[in-house]
């Protein structure tokens, strides 16, 4: 799925082009390689279930960064989009937690953080009981953590 | 206009209005109540799809404004420090909070007489004691008996698992030697009438998909109707009316399809929380209460309490599963619950250990805050905070003030054009003193439980969860609107169950208090129905 740039696509080449720079932008591979790249999550079958919110917003950031944004070094790439951010707050907030949206709903990235990928339920979770025996010194002082009488 | 009338007309199906109905069912009256909103549909919460944080932000949202459901109404915060936080259907704002579930204490109904501030309740803690036992009965309450803080309780489910979250935080808190305890929460640990035991899915400010967290529409309400109680949803009320002879006559609401619609009673309790039923009382104006229903006090809208609160999270080195389990839930302390005037304060706080957040809501706020940066050097940051964090509430007592009022909205209206309400509200010096150094407080119990990085949140302006003060209970109908169990100094076929009666607020969560309260408002009833309206 990474970095599709497909003709039925809403976005022009250029921009599909732009966007994969601006989603490789915001969140970058890991270091280590053990986490992805916001490229490589399905963002464009996201794009295609939020469209109506999620087009006319991509469109002003990718208009606003230009068409030579991927041509661009990373470094020159982040002070365009902190510029853009700084000139259009709302508008690159909106963009961003759509991003983060994608990315942290995305079964690979899930399992790698050790969250339960898709819907938690039914699933759920395991969590450790936690050791009542702690509670030993509150249960020796209970004099100093009486209750205050009412009257 | 109907002719049709009932015995008992309750106004919200939410936590009060659940329980009163319950207990009321009893009398096999007729009885109804009216709620503005829906059912929720537990496969329709977030839980259940793949988007489950992203839902949180948009229709499962706690701010009404944002949410904005046709069966909500607006709030107009804008002259008010903490914006107000609810949810609209049957089940009320227990579908969407997070079950913590403490009692108010002792002392909490005696400030007057301990502290000399705010006025003592008409009643005490051991007159609700039964209904709060009979309500942690019914709603299937987990916790840990034999906490010193409180007289003796017995939950009826022992305490949900305390996590690594719990253990770490309880750690440092036995180091500075300070209280603490497994909280009492609204959620079953164990299988319980019914219900399937709590899953630990972690978002339960989203309604919960297993069932384990106790919201009304699945504990009183089912009993509640099986025993007779008629529930009519989509049926927002705009007024109550009177009789010649000064009782209550109804209720005017409009239905589903916007039809203005009356229903007469013999008695009307009024369940909406402390800002939706003066709301009402306000909108019932008549020749005789040219300022609002049961108002001759002007008490009526005044005195709105919230819980001034913060957060203080303490990042950790070692990965705590942060993320899984009931996020509201897990232990407290009570350290600083009572008054030391040496802290520069009067009254105290909670201290409500939390546990943390699922990836979206970590990344976005770790932006917001500066914390978690997009670009270079993102997935270090997540990686270091998600699941390695452990947080401390700070929830003040606040104290009531004549000048922290709900009143009417000149202008704003909800989508039947009843007036929305306004909400004025100010935070006092002394709460912002006791929440400063409750904030200390908190971040020194994270340093001590071994964080190597404190962020705080103070005041939390979203946080108008409980609504408190606003139609106060009292001996005395000059200062008070409804007298020691619920009824209406001015109109006696009239009562009030919510926390609008709450003469002050404590410092914890008020649902246990409130549903206590409604329990046995409801038992004074029944014991006095030959003599209710003397």
């Amino acid at each position: 799925m990474s970095s599709i740039i497909t003709s039925d696509h809403p976005l022009s080449v250029p921009r599909q082009k732009s966007l994969n720079a601006l989603l490789d932008t915001l969140i970058p591979a890991s270091s280590d390689g053990n986490m992805p790249s916001a490229t490589d999550v399905g963002f464009e079958l996201y794009l295609q279930t939020q469209a109506d919110e999620l087009l006319p917003i991509l469109r002003k950031i990718l208009e606003d960064i230009g068409d030579d944004f991927p041509d661009q070094t990373r470094e020159a790439q982040q002070d365009i989009i902190r510029h853009f951010s700084a000139t259009n707050g709302e508008v690159f907030q909106a963009v961003l937690t759509r991003v983060y949206d994608c990315y942290y709903q995305n079964d690979a990235v899930r399992r790698k953080i050790g969250v339960v990928a898709g819907p938690l339920f039914p699933q759920g979770n395991t969590l450790e009981p936690g050791d009542l025996s702690l509670l030993d010194p509150v249960i020796a002082h209970s004099d100093q953590h009486e209750y205050r009488k009412p009257d | 206009m109907s002719e049709d009338i009932v015995d008992i007309l309750i106004v919200g199906a939410g936590a009060s209005g659940a329980a009163f109905a319950w207990s009321m069912a009893d009398t096999r009256m007729r009885i109804v109540c009216l709620d503005q909103g829906d059912w929720t549909n537990p496969a329709d919460y977030p839980s259940n799809a793949t988007n489950w944080e992203s839902q949180s932000f948009g229709p499962y949202h706690i701010d009404p404004n944002v949410r904005g459901l046709d069966t909500d109404y607006p709030v107009n915060n804008e002259e008010s420090d903490v914006t107000v936080v609810n949810f609209n259907g049957v089940g009320g704002s227990t579908i969407l909070y997070g079950a913590h579930f403490p009692r108010l204490h002792p002392s909490d109904f005696r400030v007057n007489t301990l502290d000399g501030v705010a006025d003592d309740w008409p009643l005490s803690y051991d007159t609700l004691d039964p209904y709060f036992a009979l309500n942690d009965r019914v709603m299937g309450v987990s916790g840990l008996a034999g906490d010193p803080m409180y007289p003796p309780k017995q939950p009826p489910l022992p305490p949900l698992p305390m996590g690594l979250v719990g253990e770490t935080v309880a750690r440092g808190f036995n180091k500075l030697g300070w209280h603490w305890w497994p909280s009492d929460s609204a959620i079953i640990s164990q299988p319980y009438e019914g219900r399937d035991k709590c899953l630990n899915l972690g978002p339960c400010l989203s309604g919960c998909a297993q069932g384990g967290k106790s919201s009304t529409d699945i504990t009183y309400w089912p009993e509640a109707i099986r025993r007779g109680v008629e529930l009519r949803t989509r049926c927002r009320v705009k007024e109550i009316t009177l009789r010649d002879d000064g009782f209550a006559d109804g209720v005017v609401y409009f239905d589903a399809d916007g039809n203005e619609c009356f229903q007469r009673a013999e008695v009307v309790v009024m369940a909406c929380n402390g800002v939706g039923t003066p709301r009402i009382l306000l909108n019932s104006k008549s020749e005789n209460y040219p300022d609002g229903l049961a108002n001759s006090s002007g008490m009526v809208g005044r005195n709105l309490m919230f819980h001034p609160c913060g957060f203080a999270q303490g990042i950790f080195e070692e990965r705590l599963d942060s993320h899984k389990g009931p996020a509201a839930c897990c232990i407290l302390s009570k350290q600083f619950y009572e008054t030391d005037l040496e802290r520069g304060f009067v009254r105290g706080y909670n201290m409500q250990v939390t546990r943390g957040s699922g990836p979206l809501t970590t990344a976005m706020t770790g932006y917001l805050s500066g914390t978690i940066p997009w670009g270079e050097g993102h997935q270090e940051a997540f990686a270091k905070r998600f699941d390695h964090v452990a947080s401390v509430g700070i929830i003040c007592e606040d104290l009531p003030e004549a000048h922290n009022t709900v009143t009417l909205d000149p202008e704003l209206t909800d989508s039947d054009g009843i007036p929305a309400p306004k909400i004025t509200y100010r935070y006092s010096k002394n709460s912002l003193d006791m929440l400063s150094h409750g904030m200390d407080r908190a971040e020194e119990a994270l340093r001590a439980a071994g964080a190597s990085e404190v962020v705080r949140s103070a005041p939390l302006a979203q946080s108008g969860w409980h609504l408190l003060g606003t139609a106060r209970m009292g001996n005395d109908p000059e200062t008070s609107v409804v007298n020691s169990w619920g009824r209406s100094h001015d109109v006696k076929n009239l009562f009030i169950i919510d926390g609008s009666i709450f003469v002050t607020s404590g410092a914890v969560n008020p649902t246990s208090t409130i549903q206590a309260l409604s329990l046995y408002i409801a038992d004074n009833m029944k014991k006095n129905l030959t003599s209710l309206f003397d």
